[in-house]
């Protein structure tokens, strides 16, 4: 398969954020957070009425993006911004653009976008293909 | 407006781990799930593992880390940014260590969320035997400094 600047790379979907994933990630990341655990917590320090997902979470959506538009292709570099909070219930889409080629390697944009509220995550990367 | 206080001296401190961090198949193949995906079949770790083995096994907690830096964990330490180079991919089964240091801890004033402190640090990881890292992140902490608030 060949890749230009430019192309789109497909996005990944995440329907609906999964609490039970966060439960799952406290114990991987070995951070009992309750913001991401417990309603009550987040209400309690004015962050909102849903539990927040786990940042790394958001980014590993990212990958699984570009992972799975360049089948075959390893992440060399990746650098991601955290724009907001995701929390759970929210719709995601994970999305990119291949921004050059050189080689073996391509360099891309990505986002990860929540339905109704935008971009909350951003970055680049270049994997090798 | 007054000058604010220094942000604490931090730089050059110390992350290097003593934890051996491994990454079982079953832990895995859980997360690869929890995200939406099935894990690789060539062996290699879900990419994600840089941040999570990095964190886990460096030499402090995140809570350590924001008393380093004079800073209460429960007034709600925010990502800001990650970044990771990758020189091998992670293999499920292996076993690895963390080295690093805190790079810096500047004071900001921000229209938005007022003082603040931004923490970067940078961890590696090695194979637990020794050798050279198979990745090197930075990350990046925003440490809002409430007490600070004009």
């Amino acid at each position: 398969m060949s890749y230009s600047a430019g192309d789109a790379l497909t996005p990944f979907v995440v329907d609906s954020v999964s609490p039970d994933a966060m439960r799952d990630w406290s114990v991987f990341l070995a951070d009992p957070n309750p913001i991401h655990l417990d309603v009550d917590v987040v209400k309690a320090k004015g962050l909102g009425d849903k539990r927040i997902n786990q940042g790394p979470i958001n980014v590993a959506y990212m990958m699984n993006m570009l992972l799975a538009a360049v089948p075959g292709s390893r992440i060399e570099a990746m650098d991601s911004r955290f724009l907001d909070n995701v929390y759970e219930g929210d719709h995601l889409t994970a999305s990119g653009t291949i921004t050059a080629v050189d080689g073996n390697r391509l360099t891309c944009e990505f986002k990860l976008d929540v339905a109704g509220r935008g971009t909350v995550n951003s970055g680049t990367a270049t994997l090798i293909i | 407006m007054d000058e604010l206080p220094p942000a604490p001296a931090v730089a050059g401190t110390s992350l290097d781990g003593t934890k051996i961090f491994t990454i079982s198949v079953e832990e895995n193949a859980a997360l690869c799930r929890s995200t939406g995906v099935e894990p690789a079949t060539d062996g290699s770790a879900h990419p994600i593992y840089y941040y999570i083995a990095t964190q886990v096994a460096m030499g402090k907690t995140v809570a350590g880390v924001c008393e380093t830096c004079e800073f209460d964990v429960d007034d709600g330490p925010m990502m800001g940014s990650s970044g990771v180079r990758f020189t091998k991919p992670l293999m499920v089964g292996e076993s690895y260590k963390v080295s690093g240091e805190i790079l810096s801890l500047v004071r900001k004033q921000s229209r938005k969320l007022g003082v603040m402190d931004v923490l970067t640090y940078r961890l590696r990881l090695h194979p637990a035997a020794g050798g050279e890292a198979l990745l090197e992140t930075d990350n990046v902490w925003v440490l809002p400094r409430k007490e600070l608030a004009a």
